[in-house]
């Protein structure tokens, strides 16, 4: 192999004291960790959680990738149990950047997208299939399970917007009154407005931040009382519009 | 012995470049799992283009290896028209068909980097080759060249369509072909860093060694560096020297690839 030598020197090209490193405060690393909480169904959840321990690997680190239930093992489930089933195991694997770093001051910022809900993990073609097929039940599920928990949890999150569940747009904005600390609740509001293509929403200011030719996928706008207040107007103008 | 034209073409640049020793900054101001810090690397050597095809299917003939997509058929494939970040298993795709057989092989490819191979196949061809994958703060050291922004040259991202294939549309609902190439394109195809290495950025997400302080416990995760043809400006953005994507290590995407280095050149 030939070998060429870097014609750069080793430079110290800048120093510490110009640019220190900001460290998330505590606040904003706990509401990192609060966002990625999944909520699990109760629906069967013994019985799912040992099939799904029971895929074969075969690899000797015990892992081959994501993997999803043999079709026999799967069909045989009731639709309760599937649901559980697509709640807390994704069958195949997500990309590199799919995973959201944590960031500065997270705990004060409304996303325009939410976070990866399976890390390295996604749902695969057969599993996005069942939601949009049984969109009315999983949706009767999520409330359900919701409205014992107060809690919508990541998983739930992504799958309300898979199904573009519009019609529970109500209990969502009541579920996020209860203490007004999930701001990941707002995003899924205006990504169901996105996916409507809500005129209202589509040419406001918010949208170009967050969706427009140069937002990111981790556009935010700040959180305030004044933009609350308008993502749950224009979500609840959106619900009541022409169905 | 005959020879295929496809082959006569393909000359992957096995030359490694070698980075001196020394104390470098690495990392971004404000980022949380790669933090602005001084290390200090000893000498070491990096390859000055990712991968190929050719190199690839040397190490196959020479082993006869079976790469994870072609054992466990959990290639994850892409096609124009799907939503961000959706990407399609295809049990029939491996590192001869990257995107499956229907979209074509990789005759006339040889050239490009390797694709759809896990970290665990890029392990085994660095076994076999007697070299290895570059640490994480290595392949930060090697893609900055000296720098110390964002990108090797700076901060300003509009540059990037002189050094990387990266996908330039707003989403991936149609083709983006406006640098010439939709998937990967053949190594060295653009403008190298001050180190005179090639794809740094772009291309494809390179496999690189090491850990990070959110990595899980109960499951092994690792690492690739430098976006792909992939990543676009609104969805991904990692072609760069700060950011770090996170894989399960035997996931096979077809933007996923590696280059090596070594501690001695010999």
């Amino acid at each position: 192999m030939a070998v060429i030598t870097a014609l750069l020197v080793p430079v110290v090209a800048f120093s510490q004291e110009e640019l220190p490193w900001k460290e998330a405060s505590a606040s904003s690393q706990a509401y990192h960790k609060y966002r990625q909480k999944s909520t699990i169904p109760p629906y069967g959840l013994a019985k799912v959680k040992k099939l799904i321990s029971g895929i074969v690997y075969l690899e000797g680190d015990g892992d081959n990738g994501t993997s999803g239930l043999g079709n026999k093992t799967y069909m045989a489930l009731s639709l309760r149990e599937k649901f559980t089933y697509h709640m807390i195991h994704a069958e195949v694997s997500s990309q590199n950047c799919d995973v959201s770093p944590p960031i500065l001051e997270e705990d004060k910022k409304i996303f325009g997208n939410l976070p990866d809900a399976f890390d390295e993990a996604a749902w695969s073609e057969r599993q996005e299939n069942f939601l949009q097929s049984n969109r009315d039940s999983v949706l009767a599920l999520i409330k359900a399970s919701v409205s014992r928990t107060n809690r919508v949890g990541l998983n739930y999150k992504a799958a309300i917007v898979q199904v573009n569940g519009k019609e529970i747009i109500p209990f969502l904005i009541e579920t996020y009154k209860r203490d007004q600390k999930d701001y990941d609740i707002l995003t899924v509001l205006m990504l169901l407005m996105k996916k409507g293509e809500y005129k209202p929403f589509m040419t406001s200011a918010s949208f170009v931040k967050l969706y427009g030719s140069k937002s990111t996928y981790l556009s935010f706008i700040d959180y305030n009382k004044a933009n609350e207040e308008l993502i749950i107007n224009r979500a609840t103008a959106f619900y009541n519009g022409p169905r | 012995m005959m020879v295929s034209s496809s082959k006569l073409k393909a000359q992957p640049d096995s030359t490694l470049v070698k980075i001196p020793a020394g104390a470098y900054w690495i990392g971004g101001q404000t980022h949380q799992l790669n933090p602005l810090r001084k290390i200090s690397l000893a000498n070491f050597y990096i390859g000055k283009t990712e991968i190929t095809n050719l190199q690839f299917e040397d190490f196959v003939k020479a082993t006869a290896y079976k790469t994870d997509a072609e054992r466990l058929r959990n290639a994850m494939v892409f096609e124009p028209g799907l939503a961000e970040f959706k990407w399609l298993r295809d049990s029939t795709a491996f590192w001869r068909f990257p995107n499956g057989r229907s979209r074509g092989g990789i005759e006339n490819k040889m050239n490009h980097p390797v694709t759809s191979i896990s970290y665990a196949d890029a392990e085994a061809y660095c076994k076999w080759a007697k070299v290895r994958l570059p640490t994480l703060d290595e392949w930060e050291v090697a893609s900055r060249a000296g720098a110390k922004g964002t990108y090797f040259w700076g901060e300003d991202q509009e540059q990037i369509g002189t050094y990387a294939n990266i996908w330039n549309a707003r989403d991936h609902l149609t083709a983006d072909v406006s640098d010439g190439y939709m998937y990967t394109s053949p190594v060295a195809s653009f403008k190298a860093n001050a180190f005179g290495l090639y794809d740094m950025y772009g291309n494809v997400f390179e496999f690189c060694e090491g850990s990070l302080k959110n990595d899980p416990k109960k499951r092994k995760v690792v690492h690739a560096r430098g976006g792909s043809w992939w990543c676009s400006r609104n969805s991904c953005g990692f072609f760069n020297s700060v950011d770090i994507g996170r894989v399960n290590p035997h996931a096979a995407f077809s933007n996923q690839g590696f280059r090596i280095a070594k501690t001695t050149p010999n």
